[in-house]
């Protein structure tokens, strides 16, 4: 079953406060999160949340497109670690 | 056994002789199964650049970036989000069966060119990362695709650091001195 509504969405309450201190400050830094059932804020785009995947913490960048989803699906727990070289390009993504 | 034939047996990317290790194939797609009864095979895409398949001649099948056997390539349609390809020499369902789960790959020659600031993976792993101020990060080990930032992981003397392949943090990638010059950000390390 599905979340109510009238709750609104669950973000982690102290995730939520560090988030809220950096915007005050304008300082930006890496926050590790073990919140990964926690759900992306608007407060959060633009910064670069380390959220941790059962072994180590994977730095993610939120971006708009990302808020409302849980933080945990950018943080796969599961890397396919094959031979396989795909035509696949990285880039750094402003 | 098979008896659908490739055009050539052992299709290396060139007759040159060149480091083992190195990858010699890039894969696009990878064959999931066969499709109907006259031979045709459904291929995942896995390319960032789908169209390719609308032109292409020749793909060559195997199981990995090293070795690869050279099929001529006489049709090619899209179902759905597969590509259907038809081989010469692979008449019927039978031969396309053999063919499942082979990597439909080209030579890394042919790979198509990136735009600026944009990396194949192979490209990046084992540059020499180092950070504005010089220090010493280690080598990309591995890059990780998630569905947000790609993710690069480190390994070095500060033990293993994972890098948001983000443009805070990655200033510059230089493929011929081979390194690539990071921002720390604070929290990262």
């Amino acid at each position: 079953m599905t979340r109510s509504a009238k709750k609104g969405p669950w973000v982690d309450p102290k995730l939520l406060k560090k988030i809220q201190a950096m915007n005050a400050s304008g300082e930006k830094r890496v926050i590790k999160t073990w919140a990964r059932d926690s759900t992306i804020s608007p407060e959060m785009v633009g910064h670069t949340i380390a959220v941790h995947n059962g072994r180590q913490h994977v730095p993610i960048y939120i971006q708009e497109s990302m808020v409302n989803h849980k933080l945990g699906e950018f943080a796969p727990t599961r890397f396919f670690r094959g031979h396989i070289v795909k035509e696949k390009g990285s880039r750094a993504r402003r | 056994m098979r008896s659908a034939r490739p055009i050539k047996k052992s299709g290396w990317g060139s007759d040159e002789a060149t480091d083992s290790s190195e990858p010699r194939f890039i894969a696009i797609g990878r064959i999931v199964r066969a499709h109907g009864l006259r031979g045709e095979v459904a291929v995942e895409v896995w390319t960032d650049f789908p169209e390719r398949f609308d032109t292409i001649e020749v793909v060559y099948l195997g199981g990995n970036a090293l070795e690869a056997e050279a099929w001529q390539v006489t049709a090619t349609r899209w179902h759905r989000d597969r590509v259907l390809l038809t081989l010469q020499g692979c008449e019927d369902r039978t031969a396309a069966e053999r063919l499942r789960g082979l990597l439909v790959q080209v030579p890394i020659e042919e790979a198509m060119p990136l735009s600026e600031d944009e990396y194949y993976a192979h490209e990046l792993v084992g540059l020499d990362v180092v950070t504005v101020e010089g220090e010493d990060l280690g080598r990309i080990s591995e890059v990780l695709f998630t569905n947000a930032n790609d993710v690069y992981v480190v390994v070095g003397p500060r033990g293993q650091i994972l890098l948001p392949a983000i443009a805070d943090v990655i200033v510059r990638v230089d493929l011929d001195a081979g390194q690539v010059v990071v921002r720390l950000m604070e929290g990262l390390v």
